[in-house]
């Protein structure tokens, strides 16, 4: 560039040379900075605009189902805007030399950021408690109701008796009384839902009866809720149920009495020395009813239990007291896996960001925030409103789509 | 080229003068406006619940506002020489860039499912009987009405 006097010499340019940007390296680095996370940022909103809308029609969770609660983001939103503020008008305070108003809104704004972190922690919370982590072995989401989730639920009931099982033991076969009604529900939902479902899809070689009977299981223990007056999945249980089990209650005495008369014949003195033929018939119709018969009245134990609470067998034993629920079953929510993975890998890098600005507003309490602090006030602002931002687009996206 | 210097010097009396307690509250308040918008959209009272893509669209451009509002007051980029241009620019291109990118793979990756992966997909599952959230995002194989999860037999 040419110096100032040969650009004064041409008689219309005037240039002058600058050795950098008209603003301090510090606010450059970070706008540098800031610039490389909305390319962060963008690849993992990008990746989870993408999956969600690119998934099959009608296969992603609803925030409903997943219990997000779009006031608690709402709240969240509303925090973390509050920060916003607070932060520029500190830096608004520092320079005006107010040191001391400057310091107090650094201090309101750590707070707000903790608050943030805190509801944050309360939601993430309320996934785990629910059984939804980001992985396996914790994760206990499946994609669709088919005999792999019939049998993940078995052994989650399974480990479930065994484990009361080893308690009872160790008590000198004492349970509480609890923990009996515990074993007790468990025993009738191994055998009248996951044995029974089992044998009933199983025994049927029509694949859309098959796929209602898996389903029915799926939605005894986490149905759907009803939207905007339509007809939800409790509904649609409840009516299955509710005919499936006045069929069983009018087949019930019939097939007793059948038992009965088939077990007076066999008691019959000539009934060995009979026709070869009607024993092996009697013999074999009486072991079927052994085996029916016991899975019948299991069956129609475990319908009342299923119906019981609206939101499903899993809301049952969340609300059976204690701080978490004594059993979770696996849960049938399409995509739910793929949604766990975008949703804690979005929020907890945007959590990770907020704990890091909440770290530098700490180490700026001793400080003396004066004019002379501005410029850095200025970089941790201009942190803090990206960290805002990124809230701006993952709160309708993750809350409200 | 102006003067440079004159311009700093500007710069810097700018400084002073744009920003301003009542500017940052009309700005925090219209936020808070538009957060509730955003939030008004899964009430009861929204108007197009039958079509969630028009709500979709309306959120966006709400954030895409709130954004702007905080870019523009809050990180003082209005106020800022042209240098803003030379790194804004360049990174929102690449964002989008970065999401298109992924689109081909990720996006449509359900269009070319063999049986077997078809076999272990997720359910296309509807909320409630007979109420499509969906039913503007059609994919490959999988569209139509699925008003119930055993279609997925036939595959």
């Amino acid at each position: 560039m040419s110096d100032h006097d040969s650009a004064e010499g041409s008689g219309h340019i005037h240039l002058q040379y600058q050795p950098a940007l008209p603003m301090s390296n510090g606010k450059v680095i970070m706008w540098l900075f800031l610039s490389t996370e909305i390319m962060f940022f963008a690849g993992l909103i990008g990746t989870f605009i993408v999956l969600r809308f690119g998934s099959p029609t009608g296969s992603w969770p609803a925030p409903h189902d997943v219990h997000l609660v779009e006031a608690i983001g709402a709240f969240n939103t509303f925090v973390l805007i509050c920060s916003s503020v607070t932060i520029v008008l500190a830096l608004e305070a520092a320079r005006a030399n107010k040191t001391a108003q400057a310091k107090l809104l650094i201090i309101i704004t750590l707070a707000l950021g903790t608050l943030f972190l805190l509801v944050k922690m309360y939601e993430y919370n309320s996934k785990f408690s629910h059984g939804i982590y980001p992985r396996k072995p914790h994760s206990l989401l499946y994609d669709k109701a088919d005999f792999y989730y019939v049998s993940a639920v078995r052994d989650q009931l399974q480990n479930k008796r065994a484990e009361l099982d080893a308690e009872e033991n160790r008590d000198d076969g004492q349970l509480s009384d609890v923990d009996q009604k515990r074993l007790d529900d468990v025993d009738t939902l191994l055998n009248g839902l996951v044995r029974w479902t089992e044998t009933r899809a199983a025994g049927t070689d029509d694949p859309i009866e098959r796929e209602m009977v898996l389903t029915e299981l799926a939605r005894a223990i986490y149905p759907k809720p009803a939207h905007g007056g339509h007809e939800g999945e409790h509904d649609w249980l409840a009516a299955r149920l509710d005919r499936e089990r006045q069929e069983l209650e009018s087949q019930l005495p019939e097939l007793e009495e059948q038992q009965r008369q088939l077990l007076a014949e066999q008691a019959d003195p000539g009934f060995a020395s009979g026709d070869p033929h009607r024993i092996a018939e009697v013999e074999g119709r009486l072991e079927v009813l052994t085996t029916e018969l016991p899975m019948i009245a299991a069956r129609l134990k475990a319908i009342p239990l299923m119906l019981e609470d609206e939101h499903g067998l899993n809301e049952r034993f969340a609300h059976a007291g204690g701080f978490r629920p004594w059993l979770i079953l696996p849960m049938r929510i399409p995509s739910g896996n793929m949604w766990a993975s975008t949703y804690f890998l979005m929020t907890g890098f945007h959590a990770l960001h907020v704990l890091i600005g909440l770290i530098v507003f700490v180490l700026m309490i001793p400080m003396t925030l004066n004019a002379a602090k501005a410029g850095f006030i200025e970089n941790i602002g201009l942190y803090w409103h990206f960290v805002d931002l990124v809230w701006i687009f993952l709160f309708p996206l993750l809350y409200l789509f | 080229m102006a003067d440079h210097s004159s311009e700093i010097a500007e710069h810097h009396d700018d400084h002073d003068d744009h920003g301003g307690i009542g500017k940052y509250l009309a700005v925090f308040i219209a936020l808070c406006i538009l957060t509730g918008a955003s939030f008004f959209t899964c009430s009861d009272m929204w108007p197009f619940k039958d079509t969630p893509s028009v709500g979709w669209a309306f959120m966006m451009a709400v954030s895409c506002t709130k954004a702007m509002l905080v870019i523009l007051f809050f990180m003082h980029l209005l106020w800022e020489a042209n240098w803003k241009y030379v790194l804004t620019i360049p990174a929102a291109l690449m964002s989008c860039f970065l999401v298109l990118m992924l689109v081909p793979d990720v996006g449509r990756r359900t269009n070319r499912y063999s049986e077997e992966r078809l076999i272990h997909a997720a359910d296309p599952l509807v909320h409630g009987a007979g109420h499509d959230e969906h039913s503007d995002s059609n994919h490959g194989d999988h569209d139509g009405d699925h008003h119930d999860n055993h279609d997925v037999e036939t595959h």
